[in-house]
């Protein structure tokens, strides 16, 4: 764990670096998936090959309750859509999380890895990368417990390492967390106009500015574990759910719910990072 | 990573390589100190990246002007390059019509004639080759107006240079500026004044006049340059580091710059028909687009104080910045909150990011970009931007009856979106109003739409909830129920519920699409006859795929022939259609997709969906939902991207034969040459000497030929299919047109009369419009009250006509390049002397046809 911890802070700050060179230079934007997977039939230029001109795209970090019409609704935004896969977990075959989009044009597919990533669905702030393609078998999760293996990767490090890397504590995390309450329709509050903050930092410091807001608070949402009945199976998921493993998903739904509750910015202000550690790892 | 590289390209930011502080001349300095000491051993790979920031990094021109300046001081050589470099860049922009290169690029040169590095002349020498071939373009002899575009483009870029050294200009060459400023002015009264019609994002529907007295955008800027002239060319906008260095700069070398050369404009069609020159405009903005429209939502207070050029000045920071750093999120916010101004610019780039949001016909990206991008400035600047944002909403829900069809489209996905990454959170109290209007009034479609699409985002419940503080809302939410399948309830038909079951258990039992067809045609058919059967196998096969879209997908692949035997013709498919629809009533979405995949899997024509659309019972809900146009506009769609795709499948099998046949044509030159060589030596051919090798060589000769021959052949199929496809297409613009034609005749009279509306006349109902027009828009109004739009007086038929028309406004013009083509027959076939005026106008103002041109 300390070791890991070492590598990403090692990682955090050589990849900034590259990352804003690539910003610059590779406008076409050749972005590699962040993740390698093992289990490409081929070598790493093949694997660099496929993701450069697959016309599929790997999304994450999604909430199990999304549903394809959901995804369509938002994925069709940056193109015609063939198809959808949902990601579903290998012991309960119900979704865990991921999901695959197939569109029928290159042009699509980067538009939706540029311009959807890192925003929000169904609350969470889901992860949309390039994919080799999708094959039989893939929507199975590969993960220990029957899940996504990202999301263990991401689970075991994710929040805490965030904020230990960048010196936040409980207290910062907090604030932040009061300044995501509340989103200032009202009253424009032209009075605390921010000096721009410069790239590394735009999102995370947001000074003072968040205060004096009139309007809708809301506090708590009490809707995450909601159900819904969309159609017959939904019971069944609900007690396929918990079924699962017990161990592993209470540690996932204490996460889901602290990643919601206690600081929803978490992902917003670490998304890229995460990306350049990945692009990093890559290497 | 090499420091120089950082130091180049963080220049003028607060970022930790310069210490977090912004100095111009001590990041200039630390970068020169740096990048000089590395100019011996990396003076290639400096050239290279300081002309890729120069160009993707407008906004810093100046700062690296005055860096390369420096550098010439200390090696002429060096600097020598960079306009070589540059000089092929621009002539390359020039040759490929790279509107954005070639507008940075004169920018760039610009700066460095500031800094010494080029003479005011060579620039001059620049602008004045530019104007020349726009004056040539404009001339009705020599040139082609309909080109003009092209020609204000070249103007706009010349102009655009001059809050950057107009001054220095002035002051070096005052002579030489001032014969380009007499010759644009010359240039200026010959062009014809270009009309926002069809592109404007309000439509004045009763102020077709006043193109006549409004200025177009070059005459605009041209009037923003003068006042900068007039105002000794002082603008706050533009940084002018080279002053500092003014005493160092003097003593460099002025380098002269190569000539360059404007493209020729493609000739002017022989028959100067109104349609002919049309068509060629068409192309001509295609390529030169305007690059905004200004919105203006904001009362003037909010940006008054700026000089006008300053505002240009902007814009144009903020356009760069969204173009050349699209994708990569960060550094674009980042960017446009840290423009180097020394003002607040947030209504003005609200406004701007709007202006992209909805221009027409169609912005640099899809709109989803902008709303990333309006996120992300939202999150940058939380304590200012949400409100500006939340502004622009009002002043655009104002006025949403005046929006053009399209763009209320638009904005309807961007805020959903938009809402769905903010909790939702929105002051709806402010919009209970609505409620109160008749179900077609615009705002309260508006509101309908925003809560159809939030819930698609998202679910019922949720929606639901966000709602909270008003909640008589809910009126206005979609049914939150799921399928409608008739067979579920006891009280459906009782045979067709039985064959139902039988169908189901069917497919259930994995039997094939043979074996169903055979129970449908042998057992169901002959007793039950065509309806019973068709709508039993539709809702059954509906209801298995109902679950989810994979659901839907398995079922039309599986059983889609079944589908595509009980409705082999139009008028069945029309009737499937309605069964989806009925099928799928409380879901727009889903209703869409079913169409949508079947017509993918082709079960439905692209004909048989317009023609449901225009069916007597969906006309009524032209006005009320977004519902039908949103299948249209799928049905287009689907129809232009299969043409798209086959247009660059046969341009890439084109390249693939030529390649194929040069392959072809070596391999037996050197078969050719190895038999030639053999007969030389034996006096008679025999395979003797080397026999692998001529084995080798004939196998090699047989599989290119064989190659060429394949590649050729699947060139011929694709071809068979795009000429079906245009033929599709045809049919389907034709229909279209017809389509909305007769809808629109007897409607369009019955409310319009006979009356065009220019000459409507202040009596006319038309201008009941009006009244909801608010001149200056007074956007202020924070407290949300917008009792005033309470009064709604446009009666119901005539609210039909004007969304009817503003949709075939936006479809005309969404589909021009498509349309342009087939316009002598449609002309012949639909647009004759008896149409409504009205309708004529929606159409040529889609593709920007004038009557009196």
């Amino acid at each position: 764990m300390q070791r890991l911890l070492t590598f990403q802070l090692y990682i955090l700050l050589y990849t900034r670096c590259f990352f804003i060179i690539c910003v610059l230079l590779c406008q076409d934007l050749n972005k590699i998936s962040a993740y390698r997977d093992r289990r490409f039939p081929g070598t790493q230029e093949e694997y660099e090959h496929a993701l450069q001109t697959s016309i599929t795209v790997y999304i994450g970090n999604m909430s199990f309750y999304t549903t394809e019409e959901q995804l369509y609704e938002l994925f069709s935004r940056a193109g015609e859509i063939k198809k959808i896969v949902m990601g579903l977990d290998k012991n309960t075959k119900t979704p865990c999380g991921f999901c695959f989009v197939m569109y029928y044009s290159r042009e699509d597919t980067e538009d939706a890895v540029k311009f959807i990533s890192g925003t929000i669905l169904d609350d969470r702030p889901i992860r949309v990368d390039f994919d080799w393609g999708f094959q039989d078998g893939r929507q199975w999760g590969r993960g220990r417990s029957g899940g996504q293996v990202r999301d263990e990767y991401r689970t075991d490090y994710d929040p805490d390492i965030l904020y230990q890397r960048c010196g936040y504590g409980k207290l910062v995390q907090k604030e932040l967390e009061e300044q995501r309450q509340v989103v200032d329709y009202g009253v424009g509050s032209l009075g605390s106009f921010q000096p721009p903050h410069m790239a590394q930092n735009h999102g995370r410091h947001s000074g003072g500015g968040g205060h004096g807001y009139g309007g809708s608070h809301r506090h708590g949402r009490g809707d995450y574990h909601r159900k819904r009945y969309r159609d017959g199976d939904d019971d069944h998921r609900g007690s396929d759910i918990s079924k699962r493993n017990s161990e592993h998903e209470s540690r996932r739904n204490s996460d889901h719910d602290s990643r919601q509750e206690k600081n929803p910015r978490f992902r917003e202000s670490g998304d890229s990072d995460d990306e350049e550690d990945d692009r990093k790892r890559q290497k | 990573m090499s420091s120089w590289r950082t130091l180049i390209l963080r220049i003028g930011e607060k970022s930790p390589e310069y210490g977090g502080v912004i100095d111009f001349k001590d990041h200039i300095d630390a970068c020169f100190g740096v990048v000089r000491r590395e100019l011996d051993h990396s003076g290639d790979e400096i050239l290279t990246f300081l002309l890729q920031c120069s160009e993707q990094l407008p906004h810093k021109i100046p700062l690296y002007g005055t860096l390369i300046g420096l550098l010439n001081l200390e090696n002429e050589e060096f600097v020598k390059k960079i306009l070589e470099g540059t000089q092929k860049n621009l002539q390359d922009a020039l040759d490929t019509g790279d509107c954005n290169k070639i507008r940075v690029t004169m920018r760039f040169l610009t700066v460095l004639m500031c800094s010494k590095v080029i003479q005011p002349s060579s620039l001059v020498v620049i602008f004045e080759t530019l104007l020349s071939s726009a004056a040539t373009i404009v001339d009705d002899e020599k040139g082609n107006p309909s080109w003009q575009a092209r020609a204000d483009f070249f103007i706009t870029c010349i102009l655009s240079c001059l809050p950057w050294g107009g001054s220095e200009l002035v002051e070096q060459s005052p002579e030489e500026i001032e014969r380009v400023m007499v010759g644009i002015e010359a240039y200026l009264s010959i062009r014809r004044r270009v009309s926002d019609v069809g592109l404007s994002v309000f439509e004045d529907i009763n102020k077709v006049n006043k193109l006549h007295d409004e200025q177009d955008f070059v005459e605009d800027l041209w009037s923003r340059i003068q006042d900068l002239s007039k105002n000794s060319w002082k603008l706050e906008s533009v940084p002018r580091p080279h002053l500092l260095y003014e005493a160092q700069l003097v003593a460099g070398k002025s380098h002269d710059f190569g000539p360059i050369s404007c493209p020729e404009q493609p000739d002017a069609p022989l028959e100067l028909s109104r349609i002919n020159f049309g068509r060629q405009k068409h192309e001509a903005e295609l390529k030169y687009p305007q690059r905004i429209r200004r919105l203006n939502i904001f009362s003037a207070s909010k940006t008054e104080d700026l000089q006008p050029i300053d505002r240009f000045v902007v814009e144009e920071y903020l356009l760069d910045v969204l173009f050349y750093l699209n994708g990569c999120r960060k550094e674009c916010a980042a960017c446009m909150v840290g423009l180097p101004v020394p003002f607040r610019y947030e209504y003005l780039m609200a406004e701007t990011i709007f202006s992209q949001l909805l221009l027409l016909p169609q912005p640099p990206f899809k709109p989803i970009y902008y709303t990333l991008v309006i996120i992300d400035l939202c999150k940058s600047l939380p304590g200012a931007f949400p409100a500006v944002v939340a502004g622009a909403v009002r002043a655009l829900f104002d006025r949403i009856s005046e929006l053009d069809m399209e763009c209320r489209t638009r904005l309807i996905l961007w805020f959903s979106h938009h809402l769905s990454n903010f909790q939702f959170i929105w002051p709806w109290e402010e919009w209970a109003y609505v409620l109160e209007l008749p179900k077609w009034a615009p705002q309260r479609v508006f509101v309908q739409e925003v809560l159809d699409r939030e819930v698609r985002l998202s679910y019922w419940d949720k929606v639901k909830q966000s709602i909270e503080t008003t909640p008589a809302l809910e009126e206005l939410l979609p049914p939150k129920g799921g399928p409608d399948f008739i067979y579920s309830s006891e009280d459906g038909d009782k045979t067709e519920s039985t064959l139902s079951k039988e169908l189901n258990s069917m497919v259930k039992g994995r039997k094939t699409a043979r074996e169903v067809i055979i129970w449908l045609e042998e057992s169901v058919i002959p007793i039950n006859g065509l309806d019973a059967s068709l709508r039993v196998v539709v809702q059954t096969l509906l209801d298995i795929g109902s679950k989810s879209f994979t659901h839907l997908i398995t079922v039309l692949e599986r059983y889609g022939q079944v589908i595509a035997k009980i409705c082999p013709n139009e008028e069945t498919q029309i009737m499937l259609i309605s069964e989806v629809a009925s099928f799928w009533k409380n879901s727009a979405q889903s209703t869409a997709i079913t169409i949508d995949r079947m017509m993918g899997y082709r079960l439905i024509s692209n004909l048989a969906i317009v023609k449901w659309v225009f069916s007597p019972s969906n006309i009524d809900l032209f006005h009320t939902t977004d519902r039908l146009w949103e299948i249209l506009r799928n049905a287009l769609n689907k129809t232009y991207n299969r043409i798209s795709d086959l247009r660059k499948d046969i341009t890439h099998l084109k390249k693939s034969v030529l390649k194929a046949e040069q392959i072809a044509a070596v391999a037996k030159a050197e078969l050719d040459d190895a038999e030639s060589k053999l007969m030389l030596v034996d006096g008679e051919p025999v395979v003797g000497e080397n026999p692998v090798r001529m084995k080798r060589l004939k196998s090699h000769a047989e599989k290119t030929k064989e190659n060429e021959v394949s590649t050729r052949e699947s060139l011929e199929s694709k071809e068979a299919l795009f000429a079906r496809a245009i033929e599709e297409n045809e049919a389907l613009f034709l229909s279209l047109y017809k389509n909305f034609s007769t809808v629109l005749v007897e409607r369009l009279h019955e409310t319009f009369g006979e009356k065009n509306l220019d000459h409507a006349g202040g009596d006319s109902e038309a201008m009941a419009v009006d009244e909801e027009e608010t001149p200056a828009m007074e956007t202020d109004k924070e407290n949300g009250n917008s009792e005033r739009n309470a009064g709604y007086i446009i009666g119901e038929k005539q609210q039909w006509c004007l969304s009817t028309l503003g949709y075939v406004k936006a479809f005309s013009r969404q589909y021009a390049s498509e349309i342009w083509p087939l316009m002598d027959k449609i002309e012949e076939e639909v647009i004759t002397e008896s149409v409504h005026p009205l309708f004529r106008r929606a159409v040529y103002s889609g593709l920007r046809l004038h009557a009196d041109q």
